[in-house]
């Protein structure tokens, strides 16, 4: 080997390249102050309310604050479940409708047919499953649009729970231990909240500690390269369509136990605002990116907005209006972060 | 630094220059790129614009698009001075500036007439119709002046790369005259193959000839060399050499680009570290344009795959990769029967990919560096059942430091580095996995001569380990310089295997352009084992 006139070339560049490099980074307290705006903001909003002359009577007292977080329990569900598809790109508008057909169908299998409770439970959880599975066989294999996709499927899944309930409200006949389950507290809480919070940690787990959990990130960020570095890119697409529809239809269900009656719907007034809460989330925790925490707490941060609204005699529109313009300014801003991330 | 070699006072004071860019700042954040660098063009030239990744060339031509504001300095174009505060891109067209990107924008599936229209609007009859004929005789025309014997209604992606690039180029300078205008090309021939470029350079000196001011940015220093009148070479935001009406060797722009430091890009036949025990042995494989390939490589061997653009280079390594099952042929690996039915399986055998498309392939540019590279690692760290942070930050620093990337930490984002260290760190993801066989598809596209230098020593360290690498190039010098064998692809068929060492770089170039088509398959499969042990 005549090797002669090579350097050690993988030696560091010589001192005389006086080199560029400078490194740029946000001082720590600013990327706190961002990483935890959104927490901070939801502690501003509810000291706001609680000492507010129009709603400082019934906001900041225990049991508002047990309807508040008892109610959101199922919008953060479903904003749980929306990240799955969400952070591999991919948007999921059935997934109102899903929890909406669970519930109607828990509560028509136990009122219609009788069926023992861990049935009526357990068989609509796994109708849903069946739901995302063919929302996902149709984005992936067929290459359909998931927007205009699974917009056809919550159109088509809110006709059939229209037809199965002939629009009745299915109030009588329903198994009163799930109701029971419904307003269940433990130390002061109701349980639905510690439910949420565990499936919370599960898939907070799921998406940092898991290689399925990261390789719907790296899809997210870059389909083509996440192929190239051996992830199965349609499959992992494809279940999580199937396990975000699997976490709806328990939310329908646990919508059912807080409820005690099951109407038919479009589930829009599930999904907005759980979409609302996905989108302020991603400007929480690690900005710019769909997080589980930052979910969780924009769930929060719109119910307590919503709540406080409310108590201080807004009307019923304002709700909607609310999380309208929650949805654009947390779309605006997570769209925002991300881009002045990308540019470093 | 200005280390000016041959360093003349580039104003000359008879004729106004066609472009004066002087002594413009720019900084992004904490990070200097430009420190009052200056760029001067005579008129009629073609000027080059060199430097390495991260030299501050880029921002340059960016501020002169109007794309990034400069801090400070002066801009005279054709005597006319132009502020750099409120320069605009309007301002740059208003001025006579045409840009011509590494990325045409051309419309691919729309015909040349209609990209060309687009641009400069369609001619209308009275109730505001276009007028297909006149336009197409105005195309014509324009295409006639630029030498592309096209016919106007074909579309863009009909044509061939070069010529395509011609399209760009003659719709841009259309309907103007050329003698006020300033063509800037930056990475014309990056995409190209190198048959294609020369195609395309030998146009572009003959619009010099005919008086037009280029400009061009190129990282192929040998394509610049024989098309370029004037360099400046930049370096860390500086002009680090200015030679006018200079014929300069490679060697010398490298050494001004490098900053004194000789870099080996092509060590004298560097020899073979094969062990000579077969690592990979492919068996009349065909799949896509892959017609019965054989081969075979060997352990710590560095194989070269040579080829023109759609010979089925990148077919025949994303075959390997398991990327794409092949329709018939055996593959072994180490003596094992291999058949990747997927990306996954390849991993599991000890194999890796570093793509063609950096970009499009290999980033996730919004994720960071850490993430980047544990990406290929994700099954590996499961095994814990538990991912933190800190031990991927660990893994990450140290590959950092072990393949030289320039970064400001593992947090950094993927797409805050420059080309080369994007492609060191895509090298690293695999080369972390110390794979059996490492595939390397264009591995220095878009690359800067250093961190080139770097990547070679890099992929020589670990075949010297016994990694068999083999690597698929449209680069004939790198090739030469990197291989111990070259296997010669033409129109998916293996053509020609030849050891490096045997012939220089226009020897391979020529057997690479030799027509094949005409030519019966030269490929014994039991000359090769003769050839190489």
């Amino acid at each position: 080997m005549t090797d002669t006139s090579a350097p050690p070339a993988s030696a560091p560049p010589a001192p005389a390249t006086e080199s560029v490099v400078t490194i740029k980074r946000t001082p720590l307290f600013a990327r706190i102050l961002e990483n935890y705006a959104l927490l901070i903001l939801t502690a501003l909003v509810f000291l706001f309310f609680s000492f507010y002359p129009a709603s400082s009577a019934a906001f900041p007292t225990v049991n508002n604050l047990n309807v508040i977080l008892g109610s959101q329990a199922v919008v953060a569900l479903i904003a749980i479940a929306a990240l799955f598809p969400l952070i591999c790109g991919y948007f999921d508008f059935s997934l109102g409708a899903t929890a909406a057909m669970a519930q109607v169908l828990s509560a028509g299998f136990m009122a219609k047919s009788g069926w023992p409770i861990w049935a009526a439970i357990l068989v609509p959880i796994l109708i849903a499953g069946v739901v995302g599975a063919l929302n996902g066989f149709f984005v992936t294999r067929l290459h359909m649009s998931p927007f205009v996709t699974t917009l056809g499927m919550a159109l088509l899944l809110s006709g059939i729970t229209l037809w199965y309930t002939g629009g009745q409200t299915i109030i009588s006949g329903i198994d009163p231990e799930i109701t029971r389950f419904g307003s269940m507290r433990i130390i002061g809480l109701p349980v639905v909240v510690f439910l949420v919070l565990a499936v919370a940690a599960v898939a907070w787990y799921f998406f940092t500690h898991t290689p399925y959990g990261r390789s719907l990130y790296a899809i997210g960020s870059n389909a083509a390269s996440a192929r190239l570095v051996g992830v199965r890119v349609d499959r992992n697409v494809w279940w999580s369509f199937i396990v975000a529809a699997l976490i709806a239809g328990g939310a329908g269900t646990m919508q059912l136990a807080r409820m005690g009656s099951a109407t038919a719907s479009a589930g829009n007034e599930l999904l907005f605002p759980a979409l609302a809460a996905v989108f302020l989330g991603a400007t929480a925790i690690t900005p710019g990116f769909f997080n589980v925490w930052g979910t969780v707490i924009g769930a929060i941060f719109v119910s307590i907005s919503v709540s406080g609204l409310t108590l201080s005699g807004a009307s019923g529109w304002a709700s909607n209006v609310f999380n309208g313009i929650a949805l654009l300014a947390a779309v605006g801003l997570s769209t925002y972060l991300g881009r002045r991330k990308r540019r470093g | 630094m200005v280390t000016s070699e041959k360093s003349t006072g580039a104003s000359s004071p008879t004729a106004p220059l066609a472009l004066d860019l002087r002594s413009v700042d720019k900084h992004f954040g904490g990070t200097k790129a430009l420190r009052g660098a200056s760029l001067a063009v005579r008129p009629g030239t073609v000027h080059a614009l060199l430097g390495g990744n991260g030299s501050g060339k880029s921002t340059a031509i960016k501020i002169l698009a109007g794309v990034y504001e400069a801090d400070a300095g002066e801009l005279a174009i054709f005597g006319e001075s132009h502020p750099l505060t409120g320069y605009t891109s309007t301002t740059a067209a208003a001025a006579g500036l045409r840009f011509v990107h590494q990325d045409l924008g051309l419309f691919e599936d729309l015909s040349i007439e209609e990209n060309f229209a687009l641009d400069a609007g369609y001619p209308r009859n009275a109730v505001g119709g276009v007028r297909w004929s006149v336009l197409r005789r105005q195309v014509a025309k324009v295409l006639a002046e630029y030498e592309l014997d096209v016919d106007p209604r074909r579309p863009v992606h009909e044509l061939r790369p070069s010529d395509r690039t011609m399209v760009a180029i003659a719709r841009a300078l259309q309907g103007a005259d050329t003698e006020r205008l300033i063509l800037v090309l930056d990475e014309p021939t990056a995409s190209l193959a190198a048959h294609e470029s020369n195609l395309l350079l030998e146009k572009v000196r003959r619009l010099a000839d005919r008086g037009q001011t280029v400009i061009i940015v190129s990282h192929r220093l040998q394509e610049v060399l024989s098309v370029a009148h004037d360099f400046t070479v930049f370096r860390d935001g500086r002009v680090a050499g200015v030679l006018v009406d200079a014929e300069p060797t490679e060697d010398e722009l490298i050494s001004i680009m490098a900053g004194g430091l000789v870099v080996a890009l092509r060590p004298t036949g560097s020899e073979s570290h094969t062990t000579a025990r077969p690592m990979l042995e492919v068996k009349s494989m065909s799949s896509g344009p892959l017609r019965n390939v054989s081969f075979t490589a060997h352990e710590g061997e560095i194989l070269g795959i040579a080829g023109l653009v759609g010979s089925g280079r990148s077919s025949l390594l994303q075959a390997i990769f398991g990327a794409f099952e092949p329709v018939s042929g055996t593959m072994s690996l180490g003596g094992a029967p291999y058949a990747p039915r997927t990306v996954d399986d390849a991993m599991r055998s000890g194999v890796g990919l570093v793509p063609e498309n950096r970009v499009r392939e290999a980033a996730f540019m919004d994720r960071s560096v850490r993430e980047n590279l544990s990406v290929a690692m994700l099954a590996e760290y499961w095994s814990a059942k538990w991912m933190p942070r800190g031990r991927e930050t660990r893994k990450a620093e140290e590959l950092i430091k072990r393949f030289g990337v320039k970064v400001a930490g593992p947090s950094a984002l993927f797409s805050s580095m420059s080309g080369g260290n994007q492609q060191k760190v895509v090298i690293a993801r695999w080369l972390q996995r110390d794979p059996r066989v490492l595939l390397l598809d264009e591995p220095t596209q878009g690359v800067d001569v250093m961190s080139r230098a770097d990547i070679y020593a890099t992929i020589r360290r670990y075949a010297q380990a016994g990694c068999t690498v083999i690597v698929a190039s449209s680069d004939m010098s790198e090739l030469h310089a990197l291989c111990d064998r070259i296997l010669v692809l033409a129109r998916g068929r293996i053509t020609q295997d030849v050891l490096a060492s045997d012939l220089d770089v226009d020897g391979l170039t020529s057997l690479v352009l030799r027509e094949p088509s005409t030519r019966k398959t030269i490929y014994e499969p039991t000359l090769e084992e003769t050839t190489t042990s």
